[in-house]
């Protein structure tokens, strides 16, 4: 898919860039209200990614305009201010998610993806991965067209993992992206390890490949590749 | 004590003192009078004596007569005035009269010495009388002035108690200017005034101070970020040895968890500034199964007893956000300060919430439990705001939030 970033500091600009490239996508960037006005008008974008502060604008006002003009794109908000009335502004002006500084890249990925399968299929599609099929909208999964019943928990890592196939996932990113951020999650390291270990259990029992590898015990990569 | 009470306390003080002093001044100027007026009744009448004497020759009659000894003519002339006590067994005491010698003039070759005399004020009784009098306005004085200075401090003082409300009243995190009405007392129109600047000037720095944290923990989370994500690209990066990685290991986490502290604050902060305000009508016992549930495979892992005893469904008017955040810390608390094979007792009731786990004992006051950046475990990776936020949501909601240990058990119970 195409996406915009819109970053004014370079540093994460590129970060973000190069994650969702390698991850497939297709990227612009824009470090300014400017640039990012003017790609909006020339090209489609399926995903804007928009900073609320803009050297030279309010990233609120991209939004306001992409809904003037009626394009048709899904819009994820990334701001360092953690303040409820941006949220609730940016999610009412049309923005379809809001991620707070700092936010694990995988995370973003995650959430693009479902936005997209959201937009673009309706989340009628299949996420296959080899022998694992996911049917986001019915959280099912199937191993060799077998269904195998997952936990909510376990169904989100698994759907983590394969949106961000062959990365490093943290297990700090994983916390956050079952827990939320409203908690102290640091301990909750800890609470994963059932849920991995379940999941491996569960997937291999019925002839599925072990795919979780863990990295340097810092996280787990989610590979078929030796 | 009142200002009123004080200021007649004081006021009856010296009215008292000034009472003796009156007492004083009127005996001795009306026994002057009494003395000047005795005088002079006696000096007109031995002058009406000495004009009869003259023209009659004769002694006239006089009531104030009371010794005629004739003398010599060689005699001196007197007129003297003398006191004099004379017993009355009437009164049966001593009664002052006031005596006046003269000596007339020279008639039928014979003059005479007349003693005249008058009674004078009884001094006892002038004291007594001066004393009474001098009570009874004395405290007609006090009465009168009670009355007046209560209608008058009742008056006067409005402006006052209205400025006293409105400060009492008074919340900083309300940022509401304190609005003081002008009166017509220039003392409480300098004290509004103070009181306006003061307040201004709090609010002020209070909104500084906490734009400053705000925007250092805004502008903290972009450069984390950056951080964050080149830790996590190092260690994507295949052959790193092992002191390489846990070096790496090492700094992601500590990046990680100043970027929760981070956003632990700004929630905290966020709470204080009363920007959750989506009260909805929630039903508690719901939010703590939905919790619970969260936890169930935890519990299972750690092999965690969990007992719940819900007596009642009821609503509360709250916000959804930070009830879930409050029962989650609390829930979260018990887990993880518990112990491999351990229980957590659930009891709630539409007066409260308790919530019971085992574990080690607490090494950290008590006291010190709820504020931030208290660990019971100095090792752990807690960064110890989790009871800091419930204490503080709590406090938001009125609810009591408080902390026993008890044979094992700690309990954190919160009264609604």
């Amino acid at each position: 898919m195409k996406i915009l970033i819109v970053e004014d500091n370079r540093e994460l600009l590129n970060d973000i860039k190069q994650y969702l490239e390698k991850s497939g996508n297709i990227c612009e960037i824009a470090s300014d209200f400017k640039t990012a006005d003017e790609k909006i008008g020339i090209f489609p974008y399926d995903i804007l990614i928009i900073d609320l502060n803009l050297p030279d604008g309010n990233g609120l006002d991209i939004i306001r305009e992409v809904k003037k003009e009626n394009i048709d794109t899904g819009i994820i908000i990334i701001s360092a201010r953690n303040a409820l009335d941006d949220k609730i502004k940016g999610l009412d002006l049309g923005a379809d998610d809001y991620m707070t500084k700092p936010f694990f890249l995988p995370e973003l990925n995650s959430r693009i993806n479902a936005l997209y399968r959201r937009k673009a299929y309706d989340g009628k599609i299949e996420i296959i991965f080899n022998e694992i099929k996911l049917l986001p909208e019915k959280h099912e999964v199937q191993i060799n067209e077998q269904s195998i019943a997952l936990t909510k928990k376990e169904y989100a890592i698994l759907l983590y993992f394969i949106s961000n196939k062959y990365r490093l996932v943290t297990k700090e990113a994983i916390a956050e992206h079952i827990w939320g951020d409203h908690v102290e999650v640091l301990d909750s390291f800890d609470f994963i390890y059932p849920h991995l270990a379940n999941l491996r259990r569960k997937i291999t029992s019925v002839g599925g490949k072990n795919y979780i590898k863990s990295i340097y015990s810092v996280g787990y990569k989610f590979t078929d590749e030796e | 004590m009142k200002l009123l009470s004080k200021t007649i306390k004081y006021q009856l003080v010296f009215f008292a003192l000034f009472s003796f002093v009156a007492i004083a001044i009127l005996y001795f100027s009306i026994q002057y009078m009494v003395y000047d007026d005795v005088d002079k009744k006696l000096a007109y009448e031995s002058e009406r004596i000495n004009f009869h004497i003259l023209n009659t020759e004769e002694i006239p009659p006089s009531n104030y007569i009371i010794r005629v000894s004739p003398v010599s003519d060689t005699f001196p002339l007197l007129k003297n005035f003398t006191d004099t006590l004379i017993y009355e067994v009437y009164d049966d005491e001593l009664i002052p009269y006031r005596d006046l010698d003269f000596t007339t003039p020279i008639s039928r070759q014979k003059r005479y010495q007349i003693t005249l005399r008058n009674i004078l004020l009884d001094s006892d009784d002038l004291i007594v009388g001066l004393f009474f009098t001098i009570s009874i306005i004395f405290i007609l004085m006090i009465a009168g002035l009670f009355f007046v200075n209560q209608i008058i401090s009742k008056r006067l003082w409005l402006a006052f108690f209205d400025t006293l409300a409105k400060i009492r009243r008074y919340k900083l995190e309300d940022r509401k200017a304190i609005n003081l009405e002008a009166s017509g007392i220039d003392e409480f129109n300098t004290l509004n005034e103070v009181i306006f600047a003061f307040t201004h000037q709090i609010e002020k720095d209070y909104i500084h101070l906490k734009e400053f944290n705000e925007n250092v923990t805004h502008e903290m989370q972009t450069p984390l970020a950056v951080i964050s994500n080149k830790m996590e690209q190092l260690m994507e990066s295949p052959n790193l040895t092992e002191r390489e990685i846990n070096l790496v290991k090492a700094a992601y986490r500590e990046c990680n968890k100043l970027s929760k502290m981070e956003k632990a604050l700004s929630f905290m902060s966020k709470i204080e500034n009363l920007e959750f305000r989506q009260m909805t009508r929630v039903n508690i016992r719901n939010i703590i199964e939905n919790i619970l549930d969260s936890f169930d495979e935890i519990l299972n892992f750690k092999e965690i007893e969990l007992k719940t005893t819900f007596h009642t469904e009821f609503y509360r008017e709250l916000d959804p956000i930070l009830v879930n955040v409050l029962f989650t810390n609390l829930v979260k608390n018990a887990v993880q300060h518990n112990k491999q094979g351990g229980f957590i007792n659930i009891i709630l009731d539409e007066q409260k919430f308790e919530i019971e786990n085992s574990g080690e004992i607490l090494h950290t006051n008590p006291e010190e439990l709820f504020e931030r950046f208290q660990k019971a475990d100095k090792k752990s990776q807690s960064m110890g705001l989790g009871l800091a936020i419930a204490q503080k949501i709590s406090r938001l909601y009125g609810f009591q939030l408080s902390y026993q240990y008890h044979e094992g058990k700690h309990k954190f119970s919160i009264l609604f």
